[in-house]
C-alpha cells in the first residue's frame, strides 16, 4: 500500500481535496482508490473500533446489477446459490419505480423513496437546464446516504461500483471509493474481474466497515443479448462469470480469516425483460399527428418507462397532458400511464410515467433510439434476488415471506451498525427475519 | 324413477355410531364427548337433536364462522318448511372441556332458514385453536374443533390444506374426507366445487352402480329439494368428521346449481319445465347459504379473499354466476370474444387487484375449472375421445373436441389474468383447481405457442382429483391405470406444460405451503365403492418459490 499523488482520471471531475490510495490487487496489478479528505493513511487497521459494541461485522452489500431471481439456479450459478441457500432468501423481494439502476442504488442506499432523495430515474428532464440527462450529479443525490452517514458515526464505508454514472451520483461519499476502470466504451461500465479485483484491493487494503458494491456484467450482457428472448447465450455466459467473480471474493474473506465476522447482502436492482424488435413503442411517433403535443412534451426514455415532462405554456398543460395520457395509454404496447406522485416519483420524475408490457420497450425521442433488445424499468421487471448470507453468527438460515424492497437494504444494514435512521424515518423497512436475535 | 329412501336422514347403524365417537375423539374432545353422545345417538330417535354434524369455515385473524342445524321436533325436516322456532346456544373455548371460555351466545332459527344455525363469534385470537359446541331444549351438539387465520402481516413457517372436490353421493364414499379428518395437522380444507350433485338415482353414479341413492329421488330443482340433498350429504359421517375436525373453505362449481351452468341457465336445466333458472339458481343459492359454514348470503357474492399471515392468500372464484353462455363448438368465434365472460368484470377487477398485493408471499386461487389450456392429441381412438370428452365436459365439432366450459372456452378472460401475471410480473401464483376428476400438475404458459422453447411460465396450476366422481377408466369401463395411461401421455405430449396428469384416481390432496416452496401431495383411494378404502401417497409436486413452475418430488 502506497499514497498516490496520482493525475485526476480523465473523463471524472477534477479531484480538489482528494487523497489517492493505490493498493496492491491480483496478477501484480494495482487499484487506485480515492479517500475521503481528512481520512487517515494508511488507514487505521479498524477503524470504528471505538464506536461499535461488540464483536466487529463487515458488511457487504453486492448488487448483481439486473439479475432474474430464476437465474441464480445451483447448475448456472453455484455460488451465488449456496450462499442464498445458506442464508436467508426472500423470494417475494422486488424493484421500485423506476426499475432502473441509478433510482434502486439510491433507495438501497438511502432507504427513502425518491421523492425524498431526488432520484426517480436514469434518465429525466431537468427543467432548469432544459435538457434530458442522466441522473449522475453528486449534487442530485438529495438525502443522506449510509455511505456517508456510518462515516459520520466513525465507521469506514467503501464503494465499488462498476458503472461510470454509478461512480459519479455517489461521488465522494465513502470513505473509500474506486473510481472505475478500465471503462468498456458503449456501456460505459467495468468488466466484473476488475471491479472485484478492486473490491478484494479495498477489502485487503483498507478492509472497510461497510462496501456498496455494483457488478455490471449481468446487466450489461443483458441489454445487448440479441438471444435474450430465445436462448440468451451470452448472459447465461455472463451469469457464469459473475458468479465465478462473487465465489472469489467469499473464498477470499474465507482466507483471510473475516468470513465469520462477514454479512453479505446480495441483490438486484431489477431484473430483465427482453423484447423483439417489433416490440417497441415510440411516444415521439405516437405523438407525430399531433404536433401540438409532441413540441410540447419532452421525452426521458429509460427502457421500459418513458418520463414525460409537459414543456409548454401553463394554461395548456392540463388539457394537453390528458390528451397525452390517452393517446399514450391507448398503445397496445402501454401497461399504464401514471402520476409520477402515485408511484412516490416526486418532480424530477416530470408529469406521466408511462410503463410498458411484457415484453416491449420504448424507444425515444426516436423509434432507432433504443436498439437494444434487454430492458427494464416497467414492472416485469420488478421481482429480484434479495438474500442475507455471511459466515456471521448474526446471519440466520431460512426463507422469509416479507416482500422485501430495495429500499430496505439501508435499514437493514443501519441497524446492523447500530445506526439511527435519518431525519423523516426511512421508507423501507430492516429485513430482521435475515439476522439472529 | 324413484327410489325407496325419501327419508332426509338414513338411520346411523352401530358401527357408524362408533366411528362417530372415534371422530369425535380426534377432535381433540375424547375427555368431554360422553356428553355430547347422546346428541348423535338423538339421530335415531324421536327427540330434539344435531343430526347435520357441526361445521366451521373462512376463518379471519379474530373470527370464523360456525354451523350446525337443529332438528326441534322429529316433523321439522330439512326442506320440510315445518317445525317451530327455536333458540340455539353456542360456546367457544379455547380448550376441548369447555373451560376457558372464548365467547357464547344464542341465535335464533327456524324453518325460514332450514333450522340451520350459522354464527360469526369475534375477538377471538388470531392463528389459535378452538372449540365449539351447540346446544338447545337439552341437547349438546358434538364438539367441532377450529382455528382462526394468523394475524395479518405475521410470518407464518407453514400453511396445510386439504384440497377436495367433486364429491358425488352416488358414486362411492367420502373416504377422502376420513382420511382427511385422521390426519389431525391441517389448518383448512379447500372444497373447489361439486361438494353435492343434482342428479336423481340411475341418472349419475359409480358407472352404471348407484352405492348410495340421492334424496329426495329426483333431480333437485326446487328449493325444498336443494335443501334436502344438502342435508343427505351432511349426514355422511366421514364429511361430519372432517367438518368438526378443520374449518373449511369453500366455493361451488356448477353441480351445486346444475350441469354447466352460466348466468342464464345450465346444460342441465330445462327453461319452463323445470321453472325459471333465476328461481331454481336462487333456491340452490339460498340452500347453499344456509347449509354450507361460508360466509356468503344470498345477494351477495362467494368470490373472496383469505390471508394467512404474509406466506399466503387464498382467492376463491365464482366462475358460474357471472358467466357467459358457453360457446357451441370449437369454431365458435365467441370463444375469444372479448364481450364474453367467464368471471363478470367486478370479479375480475377484484381477482387482478389481488395479484398485485405486497401484503402475501403465496397467492392461490381457488379456481373451480382449468385455466391451463388444453389441446386434444389427435392420435386417441374415437373411444379414447369420447370419453375423455364426457369426462372434461367437452363439446365435439367436426371431430375436434375442446373443452368450452373450462377457461379454453372463454379466452378473453384468461388473456386478461395470463397478461396481468406476465405484465406485473406477479411471482408465486397457484390455482388450485378442481371440477375434472383428475389430477393434474402443470406450469401455466405465457404464451403456449413458445412455451416449448422458452419454457415461460407465469403461474403452475395443480388440479385435485374428484373424492368419488366418474373419470376415464370408469367412463372406458376399464381397470385404473390400464387403458388410461396411453391417452394421458399422449395429452402431455399434446401439452408440453402439463406435467403430471392421472385420469383414473379418486381421492384427495393435501396442500402444503412454506415460504420456500409449495407441495401437493396426491391420495388416491383404493375404492371408492368400498367404505373401508385405503388411501395411498400417489404422488407429490412441487414449486419453488418464485419459478412458476412444477416440478416433481415423488
Amino acid at each position: 500500500m502506497n499514497v498516490d499523488q496520482p493525475p485526476s482520471p480523465a473523463g471524472f471531475p477534477a479531484a480538489d481535496r482528494r487523497q489517492f490510495l493505490r493498493l496492491a490487487a491480483a496478477g501484480g496489478a494495482s487499484v487506485l482508490l480515492s479517500v475521503a479528505a481528512g481520512t487517515a493513511l494508511p488507514a487505521p487497521a479498524r477503524a470504528a473500533a471505538a464506536t461499535a459494541p461488540g464483536p466487529r461485522t463487515r458488511v457487504y452489500v453486492l448488487v448483481v446489477d439486473g439479475c432474474r431471481p430464476d437465474e441464480i439456479t445451483s447448475a448456472l450459478t453455484p455460488r451465488l446459490a449456496a450462499l442464498r441457500g445458506a442464508g436467508t432468501n426472500f423470494p417475494a423481494a422486488r424493484s421500485l419505480p423506476v426499475m432502473e439502476t441509478i433510482p434502486n442504488h439510491v433507495m438501497m442506499m438511502t432507504g427513502v423513496r425518491p421523492d425524498r432523495s431526488g432520484v426517480p430515474a436514469n434518465s429525466v428532464y431537468d427543467r432548469a437546464e432544459a435538457v434530458v440527462r442522466d441522473l449522475d450529479r453528486p449534487t442530485d443525490l438529495r438525502f443522506p446516504t449510509l455511505l456517508d452517514r456510518l462515516r459520520d458515526e466513525g465507521f469506514s464505508t467503501g464503494s465499488v461500483l462498476s458503472k461510470r454514472y454509478l461512480f459519479g451520483i455517489f461521488g465522494e461519499r465513502a470513505t473509500y471509493r474506486w473510481e472505475p476502470s478500465p471503462l468498456l466504451p458503449v456501456t460505459g461500465h467495468a468488466p466484473d474481474k476488475f471491479t472485484m479485483d478492486a473490491l478484494i484491493a479495498m477489502v485487503d487494503g483498507v478492509d472497510p466497515d461497510f462496501v456498496f458494491t455494483n457488478l455490471g456484467d449481468v446487466d450489461r450482457v443483458g441489454h445487448s443479448d440479441v438471444s435474450g428472448t430465445t436462448l440468451q447465450a451470452a448472459r447465461t455466459a455472463a451469469l457464469a462469470d459473475t458468479d465465478d467473480q462473487v465465489g472469489r471474493f467469499v473464498d477470499h474473506l474465507v482466507a483471510a480469516g473475516t468470513w465469520q465476522s462477514s454479512v453479505l447482502i446480495v441483490l438486484a436492482d431489477h431484473s430483465m425483460d427482453w423484447s423483439i424488435p417489433s416490440n417497441v413503442i415510440s411516444v415521439d411517433q405516437i405523438l407525430s399527428g399531433r404536433a401540438d403535443l409532441r413540441e410540447q412534451i419532452a421525452i426521458a426514455q429509460n427502457g421500459g418507462a418513458d418520463l414525460l415532462s409537459w414543456t409548454g405554456p401553463l394554461r395548456a398543460r392540463d388539457a394537453g397532458l390528458a390528451d397525452v395520457r390517452g393517446l399514450v395509454a391507448a398503445h397496445p404496447g402501454v401497461l399504464s400511464v401514471s402520476d409520477p406522485g402515485d408511484l412516490r416519483l416526486g418532480p424530477e420524475a416530470g408529469d406521466l410515467v408511462a410503463f410498458c408490457r411484457a415484453g416491449w420497450r420504448f424507444s425515444d425521442p426516436y423509434i432507432a433510439s433504443n436498439p437494444i433488445p434487454g430492458n427494464h424499468g416497467h414492472p416485469a421487471t420488478e421481482p429480484i434476488p434479495f438474500f442475507v448470507a455471511g459466515g456471521s453468527p448474526r446471519v440466520s438460515t431460512g426463507v422469509s415471506s416479507q416482500p422485501a424492497r430495495t429500499i430496505d437494504v439501508a435499514p437493514t444494514v443501519g441497524a446492523l451498525f447500530g445506526l439511527a435512521a435519518p431525519a423523516g424515518g426511512y421508507d423501507g423497512t430492516a429485513r430482521a427475519d435475515a439476522f439472529t436475535v | 324413477m324413484r327410489h325407496p329412501q325419501t327419508g332426509g336422514m338414513s338411520p346411523f347403524n352401530r358401527r357408524d355410531l362408533l366411528r362417530s365417537a372415534g371422530v369425535i375423539a380426534f377432535a381433540g374432545a375424547a375427555a368431554t364427548t360422553a356428553g355430547t353422545l347422546p346428541a348423535h345417538a338423538a339421530a335415531a330417535t324421536t327427540t330434539a337433536g344435531f343430526r347435520h354434524g357441526v361445521a366451521s369455515g373462512d376463518p379471519l385473524p379474530s373470527s370464523v364462522l360456525l354451523w350446525t342445524r337443529i332438528t326441534p321436533t322429529p316433523d321439522a325436516a330439512p326442506g320440510s318448511g315445518v317445525g317451530p322456532d327455536v333458540t340455539v346456544s353456542w360456546e367457544v373455548a379455547e380448550d376441548s372441556g369447555f373451560l376457558r371460555m372464548a365467547a357464547r351466545g344464542s341465535v335464533r332459527t327456524g324453518p325460514a332458514r332450514d333450522h340451520t344455525v350459522k354464527v360469526i363469534p369475534g375477538g377471538l385470537k388470531p392463528g389459535a385453536a378452538y372449540w365449539y359446541r351447540f346446544s338447545a331444549s337439552g341437547v349438546t351438539s358434538a364438539t367441532g374443533r377450529t382455528r382462526t387465520a394468523p394475524a395479518a402481516g405475521a410470518a407464518v413457517d407453514r400453511l396445510r390444506m386439504g384440497v377436495v372436490s367433486c364429491s358425488n353421493w352416488q358414486a362411492g364414499y367420502f373416504s377422502a374426507y376420513r382420511y382427511l379428518a385422521d390426519r389431525g395437522d391441517l389448518d383448512v380444507v379447500l372444497h373447489l366445487g361439486d361438494y353435492l350433485y343434482e342428479y336423481a338415482p340411475g341418472e349419475y353414479q359409480a358407472r352404471d352402480v348407484v352405492v348410495r341413492p340421492h334424496d329426495p329421488a329426483v333431480e333437485m330443482t326446487t328449493l325444498s329439494h336443494y335443501r334436502r340433498r344438502h342435508a343427505q350429504y351432511k349426514t355422511d359421517l366421514d364429511l361430519q368428521a372432517l367438518h368438526a375436525a378443520v374449518p373449511f373453505v369453500v366455493t361451488w362449481d356448477d353441480h351445486e346449481f346444475a350441469n354447466d351452468a352460466w348466468s342464464g341457465g345450465a346444460e342441465n336445466h330445462t327453461e319452463g319445465a323445470e321453472g325459471t333458472w333465476a328461481t331454481r339458481r336462487d333456491a340452490s343459492k339460498q340452500a347453499y347459504a344456509e347449509w354450507m359454514p361460508v360466509r356468503f348470503e344470498p345477494g351477495g357474492h362467494i368470490y373472496r379473499r383469505f390471508e394467512f399471515g404474509t406466506l399466503a392468500s387464498i382467492s376463491m372464484l365464482d366462475l358460474r354466476t357471472y358467466r357467459s353462455r358457453q360457446a357451441s363448438s370449437v369454431v365458435d368465434p365467441a370463444i375469444g370474444s372479448p364481450a364474453r365472460t367467464l368471471t363478470g368484470d367486478a370479479q375480475m377487477d377484484w381477482l387482478l387487484g389481488g395479484f398485485s398485493s405486497p401484503a402475501t408471499q403465496w397467492k392461490l386461487i381457488g379456481n373451480p375449472v382449468m385455466i391451463s389450456p388444453v389441446r386434444f392429441p389427435s392420435t386417441l381412438s374415437a373411444q379414447e375421445v369420447g370419453a375423455v370428452e364426457q369426462l372434461l365436459g367437452t363439446t365435439t365439432i367436426d371431430g375436434v373436441p375442446y373443452n368450452v366450459d373450462q377457461w379454453d372456452g372463454y379466452t378473453a378472460d384468461r388473456s386478461r389474468v395470463i397478461s396481468h401475471l406476465r405484465d406485473n410480473a406477479i411471482t408465486d401464483a397457484v390455482f388450485l383447481t378442481g371440477d375434472i376428476h383428475s389430477g393434474w400438475a402443470c406450469d401455466v404458459p405465457a404464451d403456449p405457442l413458445t412455451y416449448p422453447s422458452n419454457g415461460a411460465s407465469v403461474a403452475a396450476e395443480l388440479v385435485c382429483t374428484s373424492v368419488t366422481s366418474d373419470n376415464l377408466d370408469d367412463i372406458l369401463g376399464t381397470p385404473p391405470r390400464t387403458s388410461s395411461v396411453a391417452v394421458e401421455e399422449a395429452f402431455k405430449g399434446a401439452n408440453p406444460h402439463v406435467k403430471y396428469l392421472d385420469f383414473d384416481s379418486h381421492g384427495f390432496s393435501v396442500l402444503e405451503v412454506t415460504p420456500g416452496a409449495l407441495r401437493m401431495d396426491w391420495y388416491v383411494l383404493s375404492e371408492r365403492t368400498n367404505r373401508a378404502a385405503t388411501s395411498t401417497l400417489s404422488t407429490s409436486w412441487r414449486v419453488a418459490a418464485g419459478t412458476q413452475a412444477v416440478s416433481r418430488v415423488l
